[in-house]
């Protein structure tokens, strides 16, 4: 196991959230989505500290942060798509269309 | 007890206040102005306090990891004046709503929120390394989530915090994994330790500087990720959307300063093409868009695109020039952006918030329309008007390092922004007044301060000297 490897699989986890968030029509898979791309930067911070960084602390304490503040934008979103539930019964992206140019 | 120096006090104040203003709803009855009043006296408090710290030059560190600069102060009171102005407006939405839209209710929580998200932005501005810098931008955008989704029973609303939320979270993944690419690069979070690492640059940080970029331009509305903002501004409550155009934008902006001006300083040369082609990019499309709109807040959130461009400019230039272009400029923005949201939302209470409401308006009521007028020729940077020095200093700072094209193509496009400015005087002024528009009224609050935006917006323009704070940082 070597930094590289890590730093790809991160990418990788990164692309497909990006990949799930295009395709995905469906606002809880985006924000599942959106999730992956969170934890692709934390596998970042955790190798970074763990190989190469001269202050390992800051690393790992920066994921431990990042999941906080992950988990305050997921009550957020979640409670917006409650509402957006509500009015319109489905979670389907599609159907906000009625804000446009 | 530790010593709490002096500086610091208006930022404690700050994070204690919202929590006093929501806590209070807990002792009063439910229609209580107690807590509103709370909310008023504190914000002119702090705002008043921040004018009493010296801009002594130079930075203050508190516990060696809170940093409090000339730069951090002004802009406090950007945002704080912000928030001010905010609330300001937002208290006649929950007597009755605007644009068609219900009342809001729970104005204290409304004011705890708004207040939190200020003191985000103070946090991005007082940051000495990545966590507190990430934490500080956070702060500053999950109220406005919440903001926008305020009017549970507006269906608009929901439907842009939906698509504000996705498109921020977004934003905020795309930020941290530049950051934890920064992170990689120089092995440590500090900004003085990433800048130093930063004079030798290797690709890691270009891909830092890459995400980073991604990342912040969907919060300042940068060219390609800005399509969420005109929907966004056309959903949220009116309060919102003035609060959102000038804080979010703010913060967004001071993040950009912070970041350009300190652990990238090394490589600022380099990155100079990008901040150009961006700022170019955006101001143009912003102006674009402008043109061929018909409903007001959907206007303002081009014309707000396009202003992000404008600012952009400045970060061209040399760090003493462009922070005190951006500051004035900030000022100013802010300043015009209340004063058309104030106008805007008189009209949007008894009327459809649309240019087609605007018709007649000289007729019917001089002084909204004189202030409108004076609102735009502002935002537009005609000469008399606060505006136009706000943007002569960007540009100015901007061509002080020898960026003259992109300098000239922004003047190009800002006499494709006077049209589109202009279009919003000529419904006001020089229209025929529709029949079937009802009347307006004025509180006797909006009154005052309509009458105080405008009086600030022209003397600002006439007297632009008269602030030493303000140009402290000038070379000429």
């Amino acid at each position: 196991m070597t930094l590289m490897n890590c730093l790809i699989l991160a990418f990788l986890l990164f692309g497909i959230g990006v990949w799930g968030l295009i395709h995905r029509r469906h606002l809880v898979g985006m924000l599942i989505s959106m999730e992956l791309m969170l934890n692709a930067a934390n596998i970042n911070f955790i190798s970074f500290a763990y190989f190469t960084a001269s202050d390992s602390t800051a690393g790992a304490l920066f994921s431990i942060f990042v999941i906080a503040v992950t988990a305050c934008e997921m009550a957020i979103a979640l409670a917006i798509v409650v509402s957006m539930y509500r009015r319109y019964k489905s979670l389907d992206v599609e159907q906000l269309r009625d804000l446009h140019d | 007890m530790s010593y709490i120096p002096n500086y610091i006090i208006p930022d404690l104040l700050l994070l204690i206040l919202p929590f006093l203003v929501i806590g209070s709803r807990l002792f009063v009855k439910d229609n209580s102005k107690i807590p509103w009043r709370i909310a008023n006296i504190g914000l002119v408090l702090i705002f008043a306090l921040l004018n009493f710290i010296p801009l002594a030059g130079g930075s203050r560190f508190f516990i060696n990891n809170w940093n409090v600069s000339d730069f951090g102060i002004l802009m406090r009171e950007v945002l704080v004046l912000s928030a001010i102005l905010g609330v300001w407006l937002s208290k006649d939405y929950f007597n009755h709503g605007g644009d068609g839209k219900p009342a809001m209710n729970q104005i204290a929580e409304f004011i705890g929120t708004i207040a939190f998200a200020t003191f985000g932005g103070i946090t991005v501005i007082s940051a000495c390394d990545l966590l507190t810098f990430f934490l500080g931008l956070e702060i500053a955008t999950i109220p406005m989530y919440a903001l926008t989704a305020w009017n549970k029973r507006d269906q608009l609303g929901s439907e842009a915090a939906t698509k504000y939320i996705l498109m921020g979270s977004v934003a905020t993944a795309f930020e941290l994994f530049g950051f934890s690419y920064l992170y990689g690069f120089a092995g440590t979070i500090r900004f003085d330790a990433i800048q130093t690492a930063a004079s030798n640059p290797n690709p890691l940080l270009w891909i830092a500087i890459l995400f980073l970029f991604c990342g912040i331009g969907f919060k300042l509305t940068l060219f390609p990720f800005y399509t969420w903002a005109p929907d966004v501004y056309e959903g949220a409550p009116t309060p919102v959307t003035a609060v959102l155009s000038v804080t979010s934008k703010a913060t967004a902006i001071a993040f950009l300063v912070m970041l350009v001006y300190g652990p990238l300083a090394p490589v600022r040369e380099q990155i100079a093409p990008l901040i150009a082609l961006l700022a170019g990019v955006t101001l143009f499309v912003g102006n674009l868009g402008a043109l061929k709109q018909s409903r007001l807040r959907r206007f303002m959130a081009y014309s707000s695109i396009a202003q992000a461009g404008y600012i952009m400019i400045a970060l061209l230039g040399d760090s003493a020039m462009a922070k005190t272009a951006i500051i004035y400029y900030l000022f100013v923005y802010a300043l015009s952006n209340y004063l058309a949201f104030f106008v805007f939302g008189i009209i949007g209470h008894h009327r459809e918030e649309s240019f087609d409401s605007l018709r007649g308006l000289s007729k019917q009521n001089v002084s909204l329309a004189v202030a409108l007028a004076v609102a735009m020729f502002s935002l537009a940077g005609i000469p008399p008007l606060a505006g136009f020095f706000g943007k002569f200093h960007l540009f100015f700072s901007g061509a002080s390092t020898g960026h003259y094209g992109i300098v000239v193509f922004a003047v190009l496009n800002n006499v494709l922004a006077l049209y589109y400015y202009l279009q919003v005087i000529k419904s006001a002024w020089a229209d025929e007044a529709d029949e079937h528009l009802t009347p307006l009224r004025m509180t006797r609050r909006q009154r005052w301060v309509i009458v105080l935006l405008t009086v600030a917006v022209i003397l600002i323009g006439i007297l632009p000297f008269l602030s030493n704070n303000v140009f402290a940082g000038f070379t000429f």
